[in-house]
């Protein structure tokens, strides 16, 4: 057994502490640091900044343009950006449609696609969840028609994360509903300027805009928009998601967050929250571990399954949990309503600077239970494949 | 990194699991409770023969140098099967001291352990001091030691005895025979159905040639040797761990109310997944703590702490859940469940609680 990285990983590591410390775009640390939001602008730049260092296909095959990155090498990637605490990549381009693309796509799709997607020229939005499916995903009644060279959508998206800024959006529909639920399903490429699709915001209870309803009405989509074959959807759509796991633990963004909370509360002198914040540590330390453990069994050729929902249990509780360790350093403070200045404003209440973002983000966090798979779903999946009841 | 164990540790793993299985069932558990001494005669020879007795010994002593990986394994599965042999006083805690020691008679003592023909055990602990075990009421002065030692383990069956006491003003190690005049004792069942005793000395000879060490080295010896008992206790906690959710798995699947296996009810589910994501993580941290104690890193003590904090609490946790699914068989003494719970406890007791280790891990 040995717990080191070998000389390579580290030589690697230094070379994204490298990026990290010169090149990471400045304006958009700068924002980070502070808890303030950023505009589409800073989220362009960023992600353009990692293309032009090679990296935005950071868990691709180099055939497409990516990296080529082992398991370490992801790990170690989204450890260090996490405690460098810069923004969490934008999972849809890059690591949901592109994979479905280069499995399943064809090679017109792949030239027309994958490109762009390496270079943020296009940002990508999903369209999976609809008000009336979010676990039962597959009960979804978005429809397509086919219509001679087109497929004609109508029906509705919902929970649609940065739809507002996004290029594309790749569709769950229904093309077929004569079957089981899971049959019938199709996976659609559409450009969001097509007519026929409005996109209303969502608020959340943080005051933000970061979700949105996307609705659609006689939107022409044309065939060959669609991937793959018509009616196997379902089978994309679960390949995706099972792409969508990486970096879910967020143990390093969570290590930045413990530092951070550990500096407000040793200014605190309040012994029930030192309490507090080293059970934090400890289930910190143990997501860490319990990271490091599959990706061993993984790099000696393992292939760990459902145990990797624990990553996202136990990861997004301690996301969760440390923001509400955050309010309660907040003491009376968190009396403050947030974004003083109306969602997407970096205007700040009164009080000391870490209470001031700290109840936006405990209200923003609730989120990180539900999506990716609800816990419970989680808990499922754990019950079926680990437990086997 | 690579968190493997080599095919030695796995090998060792299968022969202790094979012995657990085939000669240290519940029932035959339940005999060793119900005899005189309150362990297994034949089973302690078979750890000898075994080599089990000498694993942790340094190769100059006579044992195979093995480090706290191998003990963490020997400790979770016998943490699985609720052995109750006394391993963890003779070998790990007055086998450690006597092995990291300069003391002149170390070897013979040590042969004798590891041949299983003598028991020895370590007196810690004072009813007036609480985990704080490097500051000892009991003391020596003109050569006669005095004062009383609670929760020694294994007291009873214990020939000979390691006391921690002040000497000279310094914290001092000094062996002594359990027939020497002026010892007396008690034995106490623990709730985990080992036993411990009391021990008073009064005025008790303690000749030069008794004294293991003194000063730095006997406060090295002691906290060290601590640190690995306790890093092994909470390894025996994971088994524990891992064994609860396991049984109460298939209990839940094979007990059926309303015509059907209850392990089909949601709640059940939820909450073994519970259980099996907590002994994962303490898994994780046992990881943590055993490598960086092999390492002996700055940080080990922290680790081991971050570790017994996590079994004390989630341990308990477990077991308690594994009764409460277990029905009324959780809460029958006949039945094996509840023992684990029973045994949880006396982990989380020994050696600093919960709430200790979460305040050491801390500073």
């Amino acid at each position: 057994m040995d717990i080191n990285f070998s000389k390579e990983d580290l030589a690697f590591r230094d070379e994204l502490r490298e990026w990290l410390a010169n090149d990471y775009p400045k304006h958009v640390k700068d924002k980070m640091d502070k808890g303030e939001h950023l505009t589409r602008q800073d989220m362009v730049d960023y992600h353009k900044a990692l293309s032009a260092k090679g990296w935005m296909g950071y868990n691709w095959p180099v055939e497409y343009g990516g990296t080529g990155w082992s398991a370490t090498q992801l790990y170690l990637f989204n450890k260090e950006f996490g405690m460098a605490g810069c923004p969490p990549l934008l999972a849809f381009g890059v690591s949901m449609v592109a994979p479905v693309i280069w499995t399943f796509g064809n090679e017109e799709q792949k030239k027309r696609f994958l490109p762009d997607i390496l270079d943020f020229n296009t940002w990508w939005c999903q369209g999976y969840s609809e008000p009336g499916s979010g676990s039962d995903l597959a009960s979804l009644k978005t429809k397509a028609v086919k219509d001679g060279d087109h497929y004609v959508v109508n029906g509705s998206k919902t929970w649609t994360t940065l739809a507002q800024n996004a290029d594309w959006i790749f569709l769950l529909v229904r093309t077929d509903s004569s079957g089981k639920k899971q049959e019938g399903i199709s996976f659609l490429l559409v450009d969001m300027k097509t007519p026929g699709i409005e996109v209303k915001p969502i608020i959340t209870i943080d005051g933000d805009h970061e979700v949105n309803s996307v609705f659609f009405t006689d939107v022409k989509v044309p065939v060959e928009n669609l991937v793959g074959e018509e009616g196997k959807g379902w089978t994309y759509a679960k390949f995706l998601l099972a792409h969508e796991r990486f970096g879910i633990a967020a143990v390093g963004a969570s290590m930045r967050a413990l530092n951070q909370l550990k500096e407000v509360v040793s200014e605190l002198n309040n012994s029930d929250l030192d309490k507090k914040v080293a059970e934090m540590e400890i289930a910190i330390s143990a997501l860490e571990m319990t990271e490091l453990r599959l990706l061993s069994d993984l790099e000696n050729g393992g292939h760990p399954g459902a145990e990797s929902s624990i990553l996202k249990i136990k990861g997004t509780e301690i996301q969760q949990g440390l923001t509400e360790l955050f309010v309660e350093a907040a003491g009376e403070y968190a009396l403050m309503y947030p974004g003083a200045g109306g969602y997407g404003s970096n205007d700040k209440p009164s009080g000391p600077e870490h209470a001031a973002v700290s109840l936006e983000r405990f209200l923003n966090f609730r989120k990180t239970s539900i999506y990716g798979g609800s816990n419970e779903i989680q808990k499922n999946i754990i019950s079926k494949f680990v437990l086997g009841v | 990194m690579n968190l493997s164990y080599t095919e030695e540790q796995v090998m060792l793993r299968e022969q202790i699991q094979k012995f657990c299985e085939t000669e240290y069932d519940f029932y035959k558990r339940e005999e060793v409770v119900k005899s005189e001494d309150d362990f297994d005669a034949n089973a302690w020879s078979l750890f000898a023969e075994q080599g089990w007795l000498s694993m942790p010994f340094s190769e100059e002593s006579g044992g195979f140098g093995f480090g706290p990986v191998e003990l963490s394994i020997l400790f979770e599965e016998f943490g699985k099967s609720l052995v109750i042999e006394p391993y963890l006083s003779n070998v790990v805690l007055a086998g450690s001291v006597l092995d990291k020691s300069n003391f002149e008679r170390k070897v013979e003592l040590i042969e004798n352990i590891c041949s299983g023909s003598m028991h020895v055990s370590l007196a810690y602990a004072e009813a007036a001091h609480s985990y704080e075990y490097l500051k000892p009421d009991t003391n020596v002065s003109d050569s006669k030691l005095n004062g009383t030692k609670t929760l020694v383990l294994n007291g009873k069956n214990a020939s000979k005895l390691i006391v921690s006491c002040v000497m000279n003003e310094e914290l001092s190690l000094v062996l002594v025979d359990t027939t020497a005049d002026g010892v007396s004792f008690n034995t106490f069942r623990t709730i985990d159905e080992k036993t411990c005793a009391e021990f008073t000395f009064e005025n008790v000879s303690i000749q030069d040639s008794d004294i293991i060490a003194s000063g730095d080295e006997a406060k090295n010896l002691l906290t060290e040797t601590i640190n690995l008992a306790t890093l092994c206790i909470s390894a025996e906690a994971v088994g524990c761990m891992v064994s609860c959710y396991n049984k109460t798995v298939q209990y839940t699947k094979e007990r059926e109310q309303f015509d059907q296996p209850i392990s089909n009810f949601q709640v059940l589910q939820h909450r073994m997944v519970d259980m099996f994501i907590d002994s994962e993580l303490a898994k994780s941290l046992l990881f943590k703590a055993m490598l960086e104690v092999d390492a002996d890193s700055e940080d080990k003590f922290k680790h081991v702490s971050a570790l017994k904090a996590h079994v004390g609490k989630f341990g308990k946790l477990s077991a308690q859940n594994a009764v409460q699914l277990h029905g009324g068989m959780g809460v029958s003494e006949e039945m094996m469940i509840g023992h684990y719970l029973k045994k949880m406890v006396a982990i989380d007791a020994m050696f600093g609680n919960a709430d200790f280790h979460l305040k050491s891990f801390s500073k």
